[in-house]
Order: structure tokens, then sequence, then C-alpha cells
């Protein structure tokens, strides 16, 4: 089976983040990144599609040169071999943009099955399994608790509020899973050093085949038009009760028109 | 020269410290409060292959040197470990697995290796007596050869590990040190399959209430006519002073490193509070009072990693390295003490809470002073050997 999974390279949640003054897209230079939290699981996964039905896992990342580390550390685990997609040309996309460059070199790469956690922690937009599995036309499978591949179809389990769905559909097709999925294991001190012989092929835009309208910030269809720091928490609102508790702190409510 | 950390020690850096994000200082907290060993955290580096770092490929392991195992040892205590609970990785990867590659017979290797590398079989030392510590070549726990095997009779104490090891490493005399010419002569060590001495009544032990590192007991043991099969001896009869050095070079330079973690975590919890708490209406650390004592510990702590990755290349190319490995253990104890007293101080009243993780790097970083090998012993031994000045003893 031919296993793609996409990792993300994201800002370590415990440094402060910081939106850059020019384009107002995250200063990736100024922060330590790490592998997406959820991309861990989404490895783990794949890798063990591949033990139970044999086959190669392939990393694709899109994401500046520094993403390597997080390339390093999947092939650590066991993935078989690496796609990078590297491109000033791509810096600023958005989750449209991104998934169109994604489709595009998935287009390249060929796959079975692709993995990748539902969300990342930086833009939390957890809408790009949906726009890729969209773009590549083949069926999503999201928030996956569980995942099993039986001949050409796979079945998960969907995380709801109440439980879980059964999902199933025909291969190829797009997973994205949550933690509950499995326990990712740790890159073992043979996998870390056996990872920097494993194959990482390096794609520009010009490789993807792709409209360049469609690519980086000039594809992104949000914009970032203004931000700023969360103003510190102001002082609140001490209602004292004299009798008239309720109906004053009823007032304050209205007067910000909560109710 | 060349100061890059081969990529090896890279991998073993980059491996472990990923293992200990998943275990915060409150882990090792409630590891100390709990008095147990941290099991979780034993099973991942099991899993990953880090127990068996230094044990040759052939036998299932990494196959690699005591730089590798000093950087593991470092990493894990720099994570929140500290000094104390860094025999997690001395006892079993260090004097067990480490020891046997290097002076085990095949057949000890064959049997032993494999499953001292995944962790599966753990190792404890056993050389200090109550009437020889420093001067462990006084040690008087003798073994009397009887056909094919021998008898233990004797005492040690403080024995790390004693709870968890299938097997002790032994130091005996079989010459006693009166008798030995040089007083090196006469020592055999032999692997002691604890669990089963045990059930014979031939070992016992207590552990002796203390003061840190609770996470691994240590303890008194005594030995009751323990038979031991000759072919249990590593080493060479009479000739264990050999596998000793091999035994005390790599303790001293992981008990080093470890101590070196310990000061890393250390700095790292004075200057995170240096920066945070405000008094007279600025923080702590504009003070130069406060910033210079943590600006020196960090001085401290390059120089002694310098020394201790120095002291393993040199052990690594089967070079001598005693007074590198002394000077390695003696630089970064005192690093470990001075981070954890200058944390301690930084961090005022509240040092003393156990709500706060001073007070345990700080008991944990006294005894790296202590064990070992004592500070006194490690500047004796600058005094003679390198500055050729008069023996004290
Ligand atoms: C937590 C802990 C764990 C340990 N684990 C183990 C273990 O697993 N296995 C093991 O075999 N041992 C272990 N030890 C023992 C340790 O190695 C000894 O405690 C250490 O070597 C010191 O010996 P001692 O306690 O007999 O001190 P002593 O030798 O009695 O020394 C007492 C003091 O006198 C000083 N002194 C002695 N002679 C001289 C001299 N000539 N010049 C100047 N000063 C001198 C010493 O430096 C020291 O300050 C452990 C100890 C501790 C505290």
């Amino acid at each position: 089976m031919n296993i793609v999974v996409c990792v993300k390279q994201v800002p370590d949640t415990a440094t402060e983040r910081k939106l850059r003054s020019d384009d107002k897209t995250l200063d990736r230079d100024a922060v330590d990144g790490v592998i997406n939290e959820l991309d861990e699981y989404a490895v783990e996964e794949a890798l063990r599609l591949k033990e139970a039905h044999g086959g190669e896992v392939t990393v694709l990342t899109m994401g500046p040169a520094k993403a390597a580390d997080t390339i390093r550390k999947a092939l650590a685990m066991g993935a078989d071999k690496a796609v990078h997609l590297v491109d000033d040309a791509l810096a600023g996309s958005d989750a449209l943009s991104t998934s169109y460059a994604l489709a595009q070199a998935l287009g390249r790469v060929g796959f079975d099955v692709v993995v990748l956690g539902s969300e990342s922690t930086d833009a939390r937009t957890g809408v790009l399994a949906a726009m890729l599995a969209e773009r590549l036309g083949v069926p999503q499978l999201s928030q996956a608790r569980k995942v099993e591949v039986n001949g050409s179809a796979v079945t998960i389990e969907r995380v709801t509020d109440y439980g879980y769905d059964r999902v199933e559909a025909s291969l190829p097709a797009v997973v994205s899973v949550v933690e509950k999925i499995n326990e990712p294991r740790y890159p073992s001190f043979k996998g870390i050093m056996a990872a920097k012989k494993k194959p990482v092929e390096t794609l520009g835009a010009a490789d993807l085949e792709a409209d360049a309208g469609q690519l980086g910030l000039a594809g992104a269809w949000s914009e970032v038009v203004d931000f700023a720091v969360a103003p510190p928490r102001a002082a609140g609102t001490v209602v004292k009760d004299e009798g008239d508790g309720g109906a004053k702190a009823a007032e304050f409510l209205a007067s910000k028109k909560f109710i | 020269m060349d100061f890059t950390l081969p990529e090896t020690a890279l991998a073993v850096q980059r491996g472990i410290a990923d293992v200990c994000s998943r275990y915060d200082m409150g882990y090792w907290e409630r590891c100390e409060a709990e008095k147990r060993w941290p099991d979780e955290v034993w099973a991942d580096l099991a899993k990953g292959g880090w127990l068996g770092l230094g044990v040759p490929e052939e036998y299932g392991g990494g196959g690699q040197g005591l730089l590798e195992m000093a950087v593991a040892t470092e990493t894990l205590a720099a994570s929140g470990s500290a000094g104390g609970s860094a025999f997690t990785y001395v006892l079993t990867p260090g004097f067990g697995a480490l020891t046997l590659s290097r002076h085990g017979t095949p057949e000890q290797k064959g049997t032993l290796l494999p499953r001292l590398a995944t962790g599966e079989l753990e190792t404890c030392f056993a050389l200090t007596e109550p009437d020889a510590g420093s001067n462990s070549l006084a040690i008087s726990t003798f073994a009397r050869q009887d056909g094919a095997e021998y008898v233990v009779n004797g005492q040690k104490i403080w024995i790390t590990g004693v709870q968890r090891a299938t097997w002790m490493m032994l130091v005996t005399r079989t010459i006693p040190a009166e008798e030995a010419k040089p007083r090196t002569n006469g020592m055999t060590v032999f692997l002691v399959n604890v669990p089963e001495a045990v059930e014979k009544g031939q070992l016992s032990y207590r552990p002796i209430p203390k003061m840190g590192a609770n996470t691994t007991p240590s303890n008194m043991v005594f030995f009751d006519d323990l038979r031991v099969p000759a072919a249990n001896v590593v080493g060479e009869v009479h000739g264990g002073a050999v596998v000793l050095w091999d035994i005390l070079n790599p303790e001293r330079i992981l008990l080093g490193a470890s101590a070196l973690g310990g000061a890393e975590v250390a700095l790292r919890v004075g200057v995170e509070y240096a920066r945070q708490r405000e008094v007279f209406g600025r923080p702590i650390g504009a003070n130069q009072a406060i910033a210079f004592p943590l600006a020196q510990v960090q001085a401290k702590i390059e120089l002694a990693r310098l020394m201790l990755y120095k002291a393993a290349w040199l052990f690594d190319q089967g070079l001598p390295c005693g007074t590198e490995s002394n000077i390695a253990k003696l630089t970064a104890s005192q690093a470990a003490w001075e981070a954890a007293d200058a944390a301690f101080q930084t961090h005022g009243g509240m040092a003393y809470s156990l709500e706060y993780p001073v007070a345990r790097l700080l008991t944990d970083a006294r005894i790296g002073k202590i064990a070992p090998v004592t500070e006194e012993l490690l500047l004796n031994y600058v005094a003679t050997q390198v500055l050729g000045l008069p023996r004290s003893f």
C-alpha cells in the first residue's frame, strides 16, 4: 500500500508566537519549529497501516527549509522517504492554497491513502483534509479514532459528540486522525541514525505544474488585514447584592448585549 | 581541532530529549516523593533502544561509546530528573552493560548483553563497605574458592538499586588487603544472581533511609556463605582491579554527566525565577547580585561539559582518562552544587517550599560532592598524580 502522511512544522506551543509586521503572517523564523502534535499520531497510524498491510510510507510536508527537521523526525519514527515542498512562492499560503499545492504534489507522488492530523496547532482551521479530498476527488474520512483497511475499502470510527460513527469508503482516500487513535512511538536510536540516509525529494513550485496564481500568498483567499496584541484583561465589574443583585447583574449583561 | 559533537551523539541528544519531553518536572517530583522508580521513562528508554546504547551491535545494542552514554545521561538529568534520578541510566547501561561489553566472557556476553540492552535485566554495583569507602582497596568482603565455586562472606553499604537488579557486580578480595602486593592485586569481580541468592538466604539487604535520590533505594547488603560459580568471575581472578578501573572511570564520567544535567536544570529554574519575580518594582534578575552567580554557573557548566566530553572521548579511544575523568567529575559536581545553590538563593523563601523544585535539586546536587567519590579524593588524585605532591595516605 502506498501511504502518504502529511506533516507540518508548527511553532512550539510553549513559546510566544508573533506575526510579522510586513505581510502579517506568522513569523516562523523567530520561533522553534516542532512537528504538529496531531501529525505524530498520523505518522504512527501510517506506520501501523504499513506494518499491517505492507507497502511504503512517504512523508509529505510543505514548509520552509527548516521544516527538514520535522521530516527527519517522521523518518526517524520509521517512514521510508519524504517529499519536501519548499519555495518562497509558497510562503503565506492559506488553507486553500496549501491544499492546492499539496494536492498537486500528491498527484505527482501517487497514493492509496493519505493520512493527516485533523488540525494543526498554529492556524487551527481544521479544513485541510476536506479541501485535499475535494481537490483530489477522493473520499474524506475525518476525525478518525480508529482506522482499518480491508482490501480496497477503508473503515474508520469517526469521533462525534455522541460517541462515534462508523464510516466506510473505497480507496484511495484521505483520512484525518485525532489523538485518541494511538500512542505515537518515539524515534529510536537506530531510527534516528537511519533517517539520515533516507531519501528526501525537494520540490519547488515549478515542479508542481501548478497555476502560480493559486499558490502562496497570491493564491490565498483569506487575508490578514490587521492584527493587534490581545488587550490585557480589564478589571471586572463587581455587583454588590443589596437586595437587587439579580436585577443589577441582568442590567450589566444587557448593557453588554449578552441578554 | 573539531569541537562538534558526532552525529551519533546529536542523535542521542535529540532522541532522549524527545522521550523526556513527555515527562515534566512534576513527574520527577512525584517519583521522588513517592520513592518510586520512574517506570514509564524506563519503559520508553528501553523501547527506543536507549538503554542498550553502549552494548555492541552484535548483542542487540547501539554499538556506541561512553560519549553517547554521557550525552544521554546529561540530557536525561537536564530534563528534570536531575542528579539523583539519573541513576536510572548509570546502574544498568553503565555498571552492567558497559563493563560486560569490555570484560565479560563470551558466555556472559551472549546470555546477558542482549537482555541488558533491552532493560529486561538490571544490574547494580557493590564496592563500598562500612570500613572501605574512599579507601576502596581496603575492602574485606572475601571470596574463598571451593572447587568450581567461590564462597563469599562480608558486608557492603550504600549499594544502590539492589531491589531491581537481577545481577550484582560484586567486588571482593580473593587475597586479603594486608597480604596483597601490590595492594591492587587480589581483587575479584563476580556476577551475583541477586534474586537467587536472596531465595537461598545467602544474600540479604536493608534500605538506608536517605535524604534524597529516593527513586532508587541504597542498601546495606550482607553475604552469608554466598556461593558463586567460578564461571561468574568477570575478568581475571585476583585481577579484578583492571575491571574495577573500567567501572570507576565510566562511573565518574556518567555521574559527572548526571551532575552536569542537574546543573543545567537548576540554572534554568533559577534564571526563570530571576526573570519573573519582581521586587522593588523590577525583576530580581536585574540585580547583579542575583544575575552574576547565575552567569558564573553558566560559565562553569560550559567548562565542565568540555572536560566531560573530553574524558569520555579519551575512554572511547582506549586512551588513559584517569586525570580527565577525575577533573570532569570534580568540576561537574561543583557546577551542580553551585547551580542549585544559586537557584536556591534566587528563590528567596520560596526555595524552602517543597512546592518549588529547588529544594529537590539542591538535595540531589549535594550527593555529587560525595558519591561515587568524594571531592577530597578527587583533589587528592590531582595533587599527587598530576602535581606530584607527596601522598597524605
Ligand atoms: C546516595 C549514594 C549512593 C551510593 N551508591 C553506591 C553504590 O551503588 N555502590 C557502591 O559501591 N557505593 C555507593 N555509594 C558509596 C560511595 O561511593 C561512598 O559513600 C564514597 O565513596 C565515600 O566513601 P565513605 O562514605 O566511606 O566516606 P569516607 O571514606 O569515610 O570519607 C569521609 C570523609 O573523609 C574524607 N577523607 C577520607 N580520606 C581522606 C583523605 N586521605 N584526604 C582527605 N579527605 C579524606 C572524605 O573525602 C570524606 O569527606 C553511594 C553513596 C551514596 C551517598
